[in-house]
């Protein structure tokens, strides 16, 4: 029997009705609602795609695309219009508890912690919501607190927490009941660089211990790079692509960015598929179409006229690659 | 007082009018209570007045003087709850820098809250009351008690902004609200003429000013003639004075406190 | 399933419990206030009921017990399930997301999140009213505890219904708060002064009748069959709340409704 994927997406779609901004005050709503003046807008479009289990997907999109309606989607939380779903080879919208024993959510816009108790309060009550016998779930919430490094933090109440340290206790909140598959919208909204490389770290290294199948959905390029393998690019509801993270730079990155630090003070180089970027004072920074002209070209040119002191060469940052990507679904020719 | 600070405070008054009026709905959720606590009241004074009425008041008549109490109170706007944010927020300190009295200011966006609640809730008094009476008090006494009652209604708002200032020194001022509203609800004889309580309420209520702001300006349509226009005037006078004396007081100290200890 | 829903409800309330008393000062203030505000209000009717000795057949006495059952069984409901005030903002801003992801009744999940520490003081204040009527015996605890316990689920089943609106209609925060608080308002006055139209009002939409009327008929002279109509009623407006709650689930929109989504 072949393993069951973890989430399967066939064909889902979800609209929204929106009022019209006009109306205020109930009367004008009570109006509206048997008037029937609305306008329909499509946040996902006949959306498919599967994860296996044990995958670590990043869920990108820009704001509006749909990200959030599909995890709500997947969680149960929103009922889908058309189309099928299946998340551990169960329908969300009609095995909703079911289901639940099974998922952990974070969503970094809301807490499920108890802001006014420490988080070990919210802990004790999730173990007789998710029905963990209180021996065995004491034991996870030390084991979950040491991984998390979350010490005194365990008995400190929320709202004296930075928002670092809450996200730590958010998530571990949500791997108490040992769920086979994490969804995560914007786990590292708001967090300083140091607290997102914290996150980024515990999710990578415990999604890797206990096999839990991760989707996470974030504006941040970073989560995805050091957290996920694959990618789902997804706008105005729609797939856009759908692959292996490095795969997506290969396909978009027929770009190179190459630094040179120069004995001469100015650089001329004039080729083709090289561009310029900025030009200082010994500094030269070039961004080059490997496809027209080879690196090598470029730095033996570069020799011809002075010698090169330092030089770097990176990839052009993922948010550019996406960025690439939106601009040409927009014109319309998707490659896969 | 020139006239461009007069234009200059009026603008707050205007400004806040403009948007109360533009939040309807939490006006309309006032009238709608008046008019339920109104006919509440109506049958409770009909029961009265059956059983054999204490007061030489008819029941008529105290369904009034429950309209006009309420009316002075609800349309006095509870601006303390924003003023205790702005204080804690530390948005206070920023509006010192302002060419303009934050105290004045604050007291003249809600005169201009009250100027809209006032009419609204005047005109739901007047049509229920009248309704569930069928009768209305004469002319001459209404000329009295809307004039007063409004100038009642102006010095709760700047009580309410004195309370809010109490949020310079205290975590919330939400308890003193309260109390606040208790004593206005009994030594302010806000649903019962203060004639009918105990002697030594009536006797406590005299050292204070709530029976002025409620009582007193109410208990011209029960007709009983127990206050003169002229007492009247004197007595919002000095609690005007008094209560403008205070706020003014209060807000200096607080912002000495403030200055030195940087917010 | 029973037994873990029992547990879970338990784990529940007693969260809730700890998390209202976690600011201490706070929580004694509002509930030393709450106290303060019913003994005052009752003045009014100590003050009234000094010149009139019964009004419609009502003395101080049973003024005091319906004050008292009320104030009781309102604070029961805002300690229990504070979360009823809340829940057209929760369905409203999508704070029931959370809920949804969890494998536990949603409404009771939400009912229970925000104890109101001024509920204590209602409760007790309420307990000392009833007390001090000087009309119920000890021997008849069990009947004040019953009713009150079936006078609090119409409280909470009605809060329900009218917040529940916020599926259907999205803002209906100021709307339903002042029908919760006209259903107190109504059921702190003696019912005899109330008739005709009204009454049928207060008898469904607004059931002041069955939170505050009936279960003072019952303490005055207990009846089966009184207690057993109560019980029913109540039954009723739970189940009636449970229905429209669950119902309006399902057009949940997770907060997107009515704004923007993402």
């Amino acid at each position: 029997m072949p393993r069951a994927a973890a989430v399967e997406l066939d064909q889902l779609s979800k609209s929204f009705r929106v009022r019209r901004a006009r109306s205020t005050g109930v009367a004008a709503r009570l109006r509206d609602l048997f008037s029937g003046e609305t306008q329909t807008v499509c946040a996902v479009d006949k959306l498919s795609f599967s994860i296996a289990p044990g995958e670590r997907v990043a869920f990108i999109g820009p704001n509006g695309a749909g990200k959030s309606t599909t995890l709500k989607m997947l969680a149960g939380i929103l009922q889908p219009d058309a189309g099928d779903v299946r998340v551990l080879g169960l329908v969300p919208s009609r095995q909703r508890r079911q289901l639940a024993f099974q998922i952990g959510t974070v969503f970094g816009q809301r807490s499920q912690l108890w802001y006014q108790l420490p988080p070990r309060d919210t802990f004790e009550l999730l173990g007789r919501v998710y029905e963990v016998d209180a021996p065995e779930h004491r034991r996870r919430i030390d084991a979950l607190s040491s991984v998390f490094d979350l010490g005194t933090l365990v008995n400190t109440p929320v709202r004296h927490l930075s928002l670092g340290e809450r996200m730590r206790c958010e998530i571990v909140a949500s791997l108490l009941h040992s769920p086979r598959m994490l969804f995560l919208d914007e786990p590292t909204i708001g967090l300083d660089v140091s607290a997102k490389a914290t996150i980024r770290e515990l999710l990578w290294t415990q999604s890797e211990q206990e096999r839990v199948t991760l989707l996470l959905t974030s504006h941040d390029t970073g989560d995805m790079e050091r957290v996920c393998t694959r990618a789902i690019v997804i706008n105005h509801g729609r797939l856009l692509w759908d692959g292996p993270i490095a795969a997506l730079r290969r396909s978009y990155l027929k770009a190179k960015r190459v630094t040179l630090w120069s004995e001469a003070e100015h650089l001329e180089l004039t080729l083709p598929g090289v561009r310029v970027l900025s030009s200082g004072a010994y500094r030269t920074e070039l961004e080059i179409a490997l496809e027209i002209t080879p690196l090598g070209q470029v730095v033996d040119a570069a020799l011809r006229q002075t010698a090169i002191r330092d030089m770097a060469i990176e990839d052009a940052p993922l948010d550019e690659v996406i960025r690439a990507l939106y601009a040409t679904a927009a014109t319309g020719s998707v490659p896969s | 007082m020139s006239a461009g600070t007069i234009a200059k405070y009026a603008a707050f008054s205007r400004i806040s009018a403009t948007q109360a009026g533009r939040e309807r709905n939490e006006l309309y959720g006032r009238m709608a209570f008046f008019a339920v606590i109104l006919g509440v009241f109506s049958s409770l004074w009909r029961a009265v007045a059956e059983a054999g009425m204490p007061v030489a008041a008819d029941p008529k008549s105290l369904v009034w003087y429950l309209a006009a109490t309420e009316w002075i109170l609800l349309s006095a706007p509870p601006i303390h709850l924003e003023i205790q944010e702005a204080i804690r927020r530390g948005d206070v300190v920023y509006r010192l820098g302002h060419p303009a009295s934050y105290v004045l200011a604050e007291f003249a966006t809600g005169f201009g809250l009250l100027a809209v609640r006032a009419p609204f809730l005047g005109l739901t008094a007047f049509l229920c009351a009248f309704a569930f009476t069928g009768w209305t008090p004469p002319l001459s006494a209404l000329l009295i008690v809307v004039p007063f009652g409004f100038v009642a209604s102006t010095v709760i708002t700047a009580l309410y902004l004195g309370i809010g200032l109490l949020a310079f020194w205290l975590q919330d001022v939400a308890p003193v609200y309260w109390v606040w509203q208790k004593l206005m609800f009994v030594l302010g004889g806000l649903m019962l003429p203060l004639e009918l309580y105990p002697a030594f309420i009536q006797r406590a209520a005299a050292f204070t000013p709530f029976p002025s702001l409620l009582a007193a300006p109410a208990s011209v349509v029960l007709g009983t003639n127990a206050v003169t226009p002229g007492a009247l005037a004197r007595n919002l006078v000095i609690w005007s004075g008094v209560t403008a004396i205070a706020v003014s007081w209060m807000f200096r100290r607080a912002v000495s406190t403030v200055t030195i200890n940087g917010g | 399933m029973v037994a873990d829903n029992v547990s879970f409800t338990r784990a529940l309330v007693a969260t809730n419990f700890k998390a209202t008393v976690a600011l201490r000062g706070a929580f004694v203030i509002q509930v030393v206030f709450m106290a303060l505000n019913n003994f005052t209000f009752f003045i009014f009717w100590w003050a009234l009921m000094q010149h009139v000795t019964t009004l419609r057949g009502w003395q101080l006495g049973d003024i005091q017990m319906l004050f008292g059952m009320v104030a009781a069984a309102f604070g029961l409901t805002v300690t229990v399930a504070g979360g009823v005030r809340h829940l057209g903002r929760f369905i409203e801003d999508g704070d029931l997301d959370t809920l949804l992801t969890q494998p536990k009744p949603v409404l009771v999940n939400a009912l229970g999140l925000r104890s109101q520490p001024s509920g204590f003081g209602d409760l007790v204040s309420g307990l000392i009213f009833i007390v001090w009527s000087g009309q119920i015996s000890w021997s008849r605890l069990p009947i004040v505890v019953v009713v009150i316990a079936a006078s609090a689920v119409i409280f909470v089943a009605c809060g329900t219904v009218f917040f529940s609106l916020a599926f259907w209609l999205g803002r209906v925060e100021t709307v339903a708060t002042q029908l919760w608080e006209l259903l107190v308002t109504f059921s702190l006055y003696p019912e005899p002064l109330f008739g005709g139209t009204l009454r049928l009002l207060l008898f469904t939409v607004l059931p002041a009748g069955f939170v505050g009327y009936l279960p003072v008929r019952i303490l005055r002279a207990p009846s089966l069959a009184n207690v057993t109509i109560l019980m029913f009623v109540a039954t009723g407006y739970l189940c009636l709340a449970v229905l429209i709650f669950n119902r309006g689930l399902r057009r949940y929109g997770s907060g997107s409704r009515f704004t923007t989504f993402g």
